[in-house]
């Protein structure tokens, strides 16, 4: 299945991703809302975007006890039906990554349901960071881009091409 | 369900303009969306584009023209607008000459064919004075390539080899190019980024170089003398198409890396590590400069010690270097060439010569003083469409004296902004989702038709006012298209492009093909017809030959009574200069102004997160809270303030009376200035300390 890939060597954390996250969600620019969350650490100029990854085992989905949390067969996300949360928040503790929300106001869990197959998110990513992608394609692209690296600094002749 | 219908166009929050998706139902706006198949973005958006709904359809936006009288705001009709408008111009026209009427044309409207219908109306009603945000933004930087190489190439950043962005910060400002940087990173590129402050890109630098401000030019001469010394300029490129190599080498020679660190503050290790990034990447350097470099005294000679780099490394038309690009084939709507009117005395091309003979820019700092002291000579009337100076001109304090000054202020805007506030008049101006026009983008060589999605009974597009405002000044011969598509279609003749065929491809056609010039055999755009390292033409107007630096004046003669270095101008992603403060979820992302501050400084001046301060400059004095950044956001004793708040306007504190000599850019990012806890916060603070 397609997943959004975070890639934070290339992500600058302008929260682009976040803002339209949160209108998706709310209508708002409100970062509580926002099912995907950029962490920027200035003294290790760190960028760390973090989203759902649609575990094959999700334990959110196998510890819900309302059956709130299933799998969309069309896009294999795993979402969360709100009508039958009961919002005990236990998908928020299942969740090794926090990437599980609770909103107060509803009384229920939230998270990211790749917007049924076209992830906001991505759509307004303007680094390239975030990119919608089969996991394996997203294996080969880290290999390319190490790969480009190594091949710059092991490089003794400039003049090759 | 309604049915629901996409048209495809360009978006203009900004002058990225995106290729996008507007989604209509019953002919109103639900959606924007990218369009995967524009060369540009490739489907990605900033979440700007998405807030154009809310523009078009804001409850505030103004949708009948306004007429200021004693009761307040009347509204009126078009037909009563203009005709008012145009009697009273007719009445200054006759009072004072035709030079005494101006036009100010600001970025909301754009540049291209907005720009130049702007100029053609205000020449053919017999004035030289076309105003525009130019005169303090992009034009320094032309400058600064165009006297170098004889145009301002666009970099190839996603093939570059190692990209070096100077005062540059993409992601807020030019969304998408950030897209093309990555992919270089990807394939292995080095990226330095030279800013004082830890930008939205420079948490991304290999190489981050803080530079003080306006030291670039220390810095870009240290850079060439370590090129030199690495022997990695590429003589045969400088032998056959430059000029002034050995100036430059003469000039470089004193400029180690030393000396550049103690210029700039940034490492000599520093200055070395990015000569030999580049040394090792040429040609394939990519350079970009942004607005960060113009705003100072000695700017034009920054960016032009910048650009010499591209010949010095023969990056020039190289795969991921400086490549030019040809202009779009359309006929030019100016009438420089018909009416020049260089005789009545331009406002500011005495002064700036450089500024009006290569961009035709009067001096918008000029024409304020123009307004308010009669000299050279009266300037009493002015149209402004799409800016905003009462908020984003130096000194506003004095830019809404004299536009109060005036006999007549016209303002065409989508809102009441501070300027329109001024106005006598306040017209409905279309948004760029209710005009049709022809853009370029210069990087990818294609052309690309805008459409109007909605319309308004009494909201005219910019074309439909000049044509308008033109025939009832008896100018009416030189607005002969009935419509701005009639217009279009004039524009295209000779270029072997169709309005029908840019109406069936919204990403864009190519043009490329129509350019002819080479400079190899035809010669660079310059004097000399080679790429100038050094001008004699400036030389000839009295300014440095070569792009020499000059410390700043805040360094050079440091006034113990104003300690901090102030930066304006920072752009945020979600607002554009002035504009979109308006737009309600924006105000939740980023709610208001700020100073940035290093931790050093606010605890020395003993002040917190969220407490005001009073920064004070020679100009006046702005109230603002203080935003205390990590120690590696901002340099020790240096502040920045974005522009465009009209809760805490920092212009009024930038000096709108020194200015870059060649340019005429006023000093608005290396402003001395100090800085106070305020004195209401100090009583409040003691009276809730504990007795």
């Amino acid at each position: 299945m397609r997943i959004v890939v975070v890639d934070p060597d290339a992500c600058v954390a302008c929260r682009d991703c976040e803002y339209a996250c949160a209108f998706q969600q709310s209508g708002d620019f409100a970062r509580r809302d926002s099912c995907i969350r950029v962490n920027f650490y200035a003294a290790e100029r760190a960028c760390v975007p973090l989203t759902c990854l649609h575990c094959a085992e999700a334990w959110c989905l196998e510890v819900c006890p309302a059956a709130a949390i299933g799998r969309d067969p069309g896009t294999g996300a795993v979402t969360i039906d709100t009508r039958r949360c009961a919002g005990c928040k236990m998908c928020l503790l299942a969740c090794p990554y926090g990437n599980i929300h609770f909103d107060e106001q509803a009384g229920v869990s939230r998270k990211c349901d790749l917007c049924g197959g076209d992830p906001a998110c991505v759509r307004f990513c303007t680094s390239g960071a975030l990119v919608f992608m089969e996991a394996d394609e997203a294996a080969e692209r880290r290999r390319a881009t190490l790969d480009a690296r190594l091949r710059r600094a092991l490089r003794l002749d400039k003049d090759e091409e | 369900m309604p049915e629901r219908e996409i048209q495809r166009t360009l978006c203009r929050m900004c002058d990225d303009r995106c290729g996008i998706e507007v989604h209509l139902e019953d002919g109103r706006i639900v959606d924007i969306t990218g369009n995967k198949e524009h060369l540009w973005n490739r489907g990605r958006l900033c979440v700007k584009a998405r807030a154009a709904v809310d523009m078009v359809y804001h409850p505030e936006r103004i949708l009948a023209p306004l007429k200021r009288t004693a009761d307040g705001w009347q509204q009126i009709s078009l037909a009563q607008a203009l005709d008012e408008i145009a009697a009273r111009l007719a009445e200054v026209r006759e009072r004072h000459g035709a030079r005494s009427i101006s036009v100010w044309k600001g970025e909301a409207i754009g540049f291209g064919q907005q720009e130049n219908i702007a100029r053609r109306f205000v020449h053919a009603i017999g004035s030289p004075n076309y105003l525009s945000n130019d005169s303090m933004c992009y034009a320094a930087r032309y400058f600064g390539f165009k006297l170098v190489d004889g145009a301002w190439p666009v970099p190839d950043l996603a093939n570059s080899r190692c990209i070096v962005l100077w005062g540059a910060n993409p992601p807020y400002a030019h969304p998408n190019m950030t897209q093309y940087i990555t992919e270089a990173r990807r394939a292995g590129a080095t990226l330095v980024v030279v800013d004082p402050r830890l930008s939205a890109i420079a948490r991304r630098a290999d190489l981050h170089a803080r530079c003080l401000p306006g030291t670039d030019a220390a810095l870009a001469w240290g850079i060439i003398h370590e090129l030199i010394e690495l022997d990695a300029v590429d003589h045969s490129f400088v032998e056959r198409f430059a000029v002034g190599y050995a100036q430059v080498a003469e000039y470089a020679r004193s400029f180690t890396p030393q000396r550049a660190e103690a210029e700039t503050g940034v490492p000599a290790a520093t200055v070395r590590e990015i000569a030999r990034a580049m040394a090792n990447a040429a040609p394939r350097v990519g350079t970009y400069v942004g607005n960060g470099l113009e705003h100072h005294e000695n700017g034009v000679n920054s960016i032009r010690a910048v650009a010499i780099m591209d010949g010095l490394l023969g990056t020039i038309d190289q795969t991921g270097g400086a490549c030019f690009k040809c202009p779009p084939p359309l006929q030019d709507l100016t009438l420089y060439d018909e009416l020049p009117l260089t005789e009545l005395g331009p406002l500011g091309a005495a002064r700036f010569p450089v500024l009006y003979e290569l961009r035709q820019e009067c001096h918008t700092m000029t024409a304020i003083d123009a307004i308010l002291e009669d000299k050279p000579y009266p300037l009493r009337a002015m149209i402004v469409t799409g800016a905003n100076p009462a908020l984003t001109n130096p000194n506003t304090a004095k830019v809404r004296r004299a536009l109060e000054a005036l006999d007549l202020l016209v303002v065409r805007d989508l809102f009441m902004s501070e300027t329109a506030a001024l106005a006598d008049y306040v017209l409905p101006a279309a948004s760029f989702l209710e005009r049709t026009e022809l853009h370029a983008h210069a990087k990818h060589e294609i052309l690309s038709l805008t459409r109007r999605v909605v319309s308004w009974p009494d909201v005219q597009g910019e074309y439909d006012f000049w044509r308008d405002l033109g025939r009832r000044l008896g100018a009416g011969e030189y607005f002969p298209w009935p419509d701005e598509s009639a217009l279009n279609r004039w524009l295209l003749d000779g270029s072997g492009l169709t309005l029908e065929e840019l109406e069936a491809h919204p990403e864009g056609v190519p043009y490329g093909h129509a350019c002819a010039v080479d400079w190899r055999t035809d010669g660079f755009s310059t004097p000399s017809g080679k790429l100038e390292l050094a001008s004699a033409y400036l030389k000839g107007l009295g300014y440095d030959e070569l792009p020499v630096y000059r410390r700043p004046a805040y360094r050079e003669a440091a006034d113990p009574a104003y300690p901090f270095v102030l930066v304006t101008g920072a752009r945020k992603l979600l607002y554009l200069h002035s504009r979109f403060r308006n737009i309600a979820r924006f105000r939740t992302a980023i709610p208001g102004p700020e100073v940035e501050m290093h931790p050093d400084d606010a605890a020395e001046l003993g002040v917190r997160d969220g407490d005001v301060v009073t920064v004070t400059s020679p100009v006046g004095s702005v109230d603002i809270p203080v935003a205390v950044v990590a120690p590696n956001e901002i340099l020790p004793g240096s502040l920045q303030i974005t522009h465009g708040w009209k809760e805490a306007n920092v212009n009024l504190i930038t000096h709108d009376d020194r200015f870059d000599p060649v340019s005429g850019f006023p000093l608005m990012k290396s402003l001395a200035v100090r800085v106070e806890r305020r004195a209401r916060d100090v009583d409040l603070a003691d009276d809730a300390s504990p007795a």
